[in-house]
């Protein structure tokens, strides 16, 4: 058992958590992050990888959708490497109400959104997969976000700034004293190992089980938990962000990110902050909602589907209190427990969206320097991450370095083209600790294309035992981890083309390489 | 996709009188292969049309009859399919299975890729895989089989290529220590010549067709040697000169050389398919890879002709005899749908379905589930002994249409380890059942 201390620590490492220990460290404060699992794990990484413009809360939120707007602008200049300008797009068709688009533009006006009319031929030159049955359409500065990438850039901005992470450890207690916050109990759920972070504030970043950690200090914070589902289309059906012009609801957006087209979302209240079932009906909204806007899109290949819980919290104030799924406003909550219970040395950040994760630490963070009487100002919007190429992301980036670089190494994921020496600097990067093959994935999208690791699971293991010099048993055993963690996603989509390459990947497992006969795991991983 | 709602009636077609036996064929995966080679030698007509190459270019290459049988293979089929009357080997009848598979080797041993068995006492093989499991199929090509390790109990060296993405020799030999096999790996350097970041089991077989990439090998493993009985390469020793770079790697190493199957393509099963095709076209038989066969046309309840797409216009092709060997939901003989439905494209079979609603009784929740899963084993036709395809009432739909191989229902090819015996024995006796073979 090992104890240290910080200023602050940080709980949670999804996109708040990585941005909040970035300002922290930038201010000057000793901070670190403690996250359960891997970073974006939770709902940063269940993400539909749309940068919002604002668009599609303006009409009931116009909070949040100032906020995106601001912040879109914002996230382009300091963290360029992890979004593609795609653009966007609102489309109406004739099945949606007719006077939203007269409402919806003068709100984006009112909210201070570039809005720009164009003919559905316009947009139909932009996107031929676009339906002919347009009644209005309008482009937006909407754009696709890689959420891995951008966390593991605040990340790695934290530590130039010295901050600190710890993954893979869990809060078991926070440590009380009298009115106080002033640590927490960990342990490594990997060893078991417990160990003791004493810090003069706790920012509570969980996102979906920030009212699990305040209950640790006693304290009352009630989140709703709305779960949505997303399906990722093989390919790029669209290489711009389309939006359906109506109220927010279901299968309403269409989002090209990295080699992938995400459909999304569901819009499901549940009990448990890591409900992640996807069901049979979500999968035919999502693709039949779609496939008004796209035609054709219904019948194409669908990858892989996942969801992810949106933790809404509305402050018992804004006297909402029955208000369920969409209609919970998208706004952020920073809850100061020393001004609503008297608890010192404990603030909660709640709510919002990945797009507005700055801004969510930023007042966050403010609030904890007033706790500390610590008055250095926030500079994470002016500033571009340290050490970063200003160059935004675009789609053929891997390809180029592979056709281009000097030594580019062998292809190991061919569909995400993931080098050799990418996942041995990413192994080498967790130091003495283990590795998960989904470890990697997030790291680098590992797994992630049309074939969902059934050619690359079997070569990153194999790289994973050299780098690591661990034994054959261990690395079946990550394999194993690994080829039921991709096939969760795979399930709910298993029909025509993906069944058949989900037919691929098992007779390679099973028949190939014989896995099901070699140990299987003892006990089944996380999630 | 076809037009499934009705049969279309043969009316308006005018079919040339021809002389012989029709055979159409569909599908070229073993079953397909098979059944044609067989047509061939029976003196009929064969015309072989299938959308691509069957499964075997991507399965390990290896025959499994029963992997699970411990003696005689043939005996445990037996009794088997006197306890399953409905499963494919019980319809096929075990003569079928013997013959299919006799009949196949002696295609292969002919066509110059010979496929070995362990001796004659009919016991399966102990294979070992890229991962150091142990597989038990009843026959495989030379260079795989050559790895047998029955009463094997000395030492193995697994050769890996530096710089070569597609095989982890520590991985195999640790886990195969795991097993009480002694084995140890070891890493050469890619002959010259081998390119960098994307280099394929074929072209790194086509580079060891040649002497010199192979003395390159060679010279690199000698000092390795001591206290080594057998040495195991990944599956690409060799592609046209296959045979010739195993014996020379086996002579100048002085111990026995082997393949161990890799990722798909399935070398194995590539040069099967390449070299079938050969034997096929040198005997006047019509081979079109490619096309889709896009339904049958009927003349009340016998198939007189098969409508081929293609490029402009599509073709027309009488038959007196149709075997559909077109796979099952892999290789798209059968048909799925995001609403659960189930079909076969050419004449609209009926499919048996796992029961549930939907799709939801397709799945288990864990891909490497002990049981498979329902899908492999409930979905396909059902047949009868004569391998005619059934109605819902159990009676034969077609006179003169065969249903083989993966197409049925009763079996997983996944977990039953059974998927190129039954793929070898329904096409013996569909071809035997429709030319009227007196071996059966």
């Amino acid at each position: 058992m090992s104890a240290q201390s910080v200023d602050v620590l940080v709980i949670g490492g999804g996109a708040t958590g990585a941005a909040a220990v970035y300002d922290l460290a930038r201010r000057g404060l000793r901070a670190i992050l403690v996250e359960q699992h891997d970073l974006a794990t939770g709902t940063s990484g269940r993400y539909h990888g749309l940068l919002h413009s604002g668009g599609r809360y303006v009409v009931r939120d116009p909070e949040t959708a100032r906020e995106c707007i601001d912040e879109n602008t914002i996230l382009r200049r300091i963290v360029p490497f992890s979004i593609e300008d795609t653009g966007g797009l609102f489309v109406a068709t004739p099945a949606d109400p007719a006077d939203f688009p007269a409402k919806w533009v003068q709100a984006c006006a009112d909210a201070g959104i570039p809005v720009e009319a164009i003919t559905p031929a316009q947009a139909r030159a932009q996107e031929p997969a676009l339906t002919s049955q347009i009644t209005a359409v309008y482009r937006i500065p909407d754009g696709a976000c890689d959420g891995f990438d951008m966390i593991h850039g605040f990340i790695e901005a934290a530590r130039a700034f010295g901050g600190d992470v710890l993954i893979y450890h869990r809060v078991t207690g926070l440590i009380r004293e009298g009115d106080a916050v002033v640590g927490a109990h960990l342990e490594d759920t990997r060893t078991g190992e417990k160990r003791t972070i004493y810090a003069t504030c706790v920012l509570n970043a969980a996102g979906p089980w920030c009212g699990v950690v305040a209950g640790l200090a006693g304290l009352d914070v009630k989140i709703k938990f709305d779960r949505g589902a997303m399906i990722a289309m093989n390919t790029r059906w669209v290489n711009t962000v389309v939006n359906r012009l109506r109220p927010a609801s279901d299968g309403d957006i269409l989002v090209p990110v990295g080699t992938v087209c995400v459909l999304g979302t569901t819009s499901v209240i549940t009990e448990q902050p890591d409900d992640y079932r996807i069901e049979a009906w979500e999968v035919s909204k999502i693709l039949n909602d779609a496939d008004a806007v796209v035609p054709g899109i219904r019948l194409g290949r669908a990858l892989r589907a996942w969801a992810g819980v949106r933790p809404l919290y509305e402050p018992p104030e804004a006297g909402n209190g029955d208000a369920i799924g969409r209609d919970v406003k998208r706004t952020f909550s920073v809850i100061d427990h020393q001004q609503r219970d008297g608890v010192r040395g404990l603030v909660t950040v709640v709510g919002g969206k990945l797009t507005t994760c700055r801004l969510m630490a930023e007042k966050a963070v403010d609030v904890v320097c007033q706790q500390l009487s610590h008055t250095r100002p926030c500079t994470t919007a002016a500033e571009v991450l340290p050490g970063v190429k200003t160059n935004p992301h675009r789609l053929d980036h891997r390809l180029h370095h592979l056709e281009h670089g000097e030594t580019p190494g062998e292809l190991i994921c061919e569909c995400e083209m993931v080098t050799r020496p990418q996942l041995e600097k990413a192994i080498a990067a967790y130091g003495d600790q283990p590795v998960a093959l989904d470890d990697l994935r997030r790291d680098l999208r590992l797994g992630m294309g049309p074939c969902q690791a059934g050619f690359c699971a079997y070569r990153a293991a194999g790289i994973l035992q050299q780098a690591k010099k661990q034994s054959s048993a261990d690395t079946t055993r990550a394999l194993h981890d690994f080829v039921n963690e991709r096939y969760r996603g795979v399930r709910p989509l298993l029909w025509g083309h993906q069944l058949r390459q989900l037919y691929l990947d098992e007779m390679i497992y099973r028949r190939t390489l014989g896995l099901d006969q070699l140990a299987a795991p003892e006990e089944p991983s996380h999630d | 996709m076809t037009d499934t709602g009705k049969t279309p009636s043969s009316g308006q077609y005018a079919f040339p009188r021809t002389q012989g036996t029709d055979v159409i064929v569909i599908g070229a995966g073993l079953a397909g292969l098979l059944a044609a080679a067989k047509a061939v030698r029976a003196g009929a007509k064969v015309r072989l049309i299938a959308q691509g190459w069957g499964q075997q270019i991507v399965t390990p290459g290896w025959i499994s009859v029963c992997d699970r049988a411990d003696d005689d293979v043939i005996a445990e089929v037996r009794g088997f399919a006197a306890l399953h009357p409905d499963h494919p080997y019980a319809l096929a009848g075990d003569d079928a299975v013997v013959r299919g598979l006799a009949s196949f080797c002696r295609l292969a041993e002919e066509i110059g890729e010979p496929y070995e068995q362990r001796t004659k006492d009919g016991h399966n093989l102990r294979l070992i895989t890229m991962l150091g499991a142990i597989q038990t199929p009843l026959a495989a090509p030379q260079g795989i089989a050559h790895g047998d390790l029955t009463g094997f109990s000395e030492s193995l060296l697994l050769v890996g290529f530096n710089g070569w993405r597609d095989f982890y020799p520590e991985m195999a030999a640790g886990n195969l220590q795991q097993q009480g096999i002694n084995a140890r790996a070891i890493r050469v350097d890619l002959p010259a010549g081998a390119r960098g970041w994307d280099l394929y089991p074929a072209e790194l077989a086509l580079l060891l067709d040649q002497v010199d990439a192979r003395n390159m090998i060679i010279h690199q493993i000698k000092p390795h040697l001591s206290g080594v009985d057998k040495i195991g390469f990944p599956a690409v020793l060799g592609m046209d000169q296959h045979l010739e770079a195993l014996s020379h790697l086996s002579e100048q190493l002085g111990r026995p050389c082997f393949e161990i199957p890799t990722l798909p393509p399935s070398l194995s099963g590539t040069r099967l398919s390449q070299k079938l095709r050969g034997w096929l076209l040198r005997r006047r038989a019509r081979v079109q890879i490619g096309h889709p066969v896009l339904r049958g046309i009927m003349q009340e309840r016998r198939c007189v002709g098969v409508e081929v797409g293609a490029l402009g216009h599509n073709n027309i092709f009488h038959a007196d005899h149709v075997i559909l060997a077109t796979g099952g939901l892999y290789n798209g003989g059968i048909q799925s749908d995001e609403t659960g439905r189930l079909w076969e494209p050419v004449f609209n079979l009926p499919v048996m379905a796992p029961p549930g609603e939907g799709r939801s009784g397709w799945y288990e929740d864990r891909l490497l589930h002990e049981q498979g899963h329902p899908i492999h084993r409930l979905v396909g036709l059902r047949v009868d002994s004569c391998m005619r395809p059934l109605d819902a009432s159990g009676a034969p739909m077609l006179e003169n249409v065969y249903a083989v191989g993966h197409l049925l229902a009763g079996f997983n090819p996944l977990t039953d380890g059974c998927a190129e015996g039954i793929a070898l024995a329904t096409a013996y006796k569909a071809i035997a059942t429709a030319l009227g073979l007196k071996k059966i």
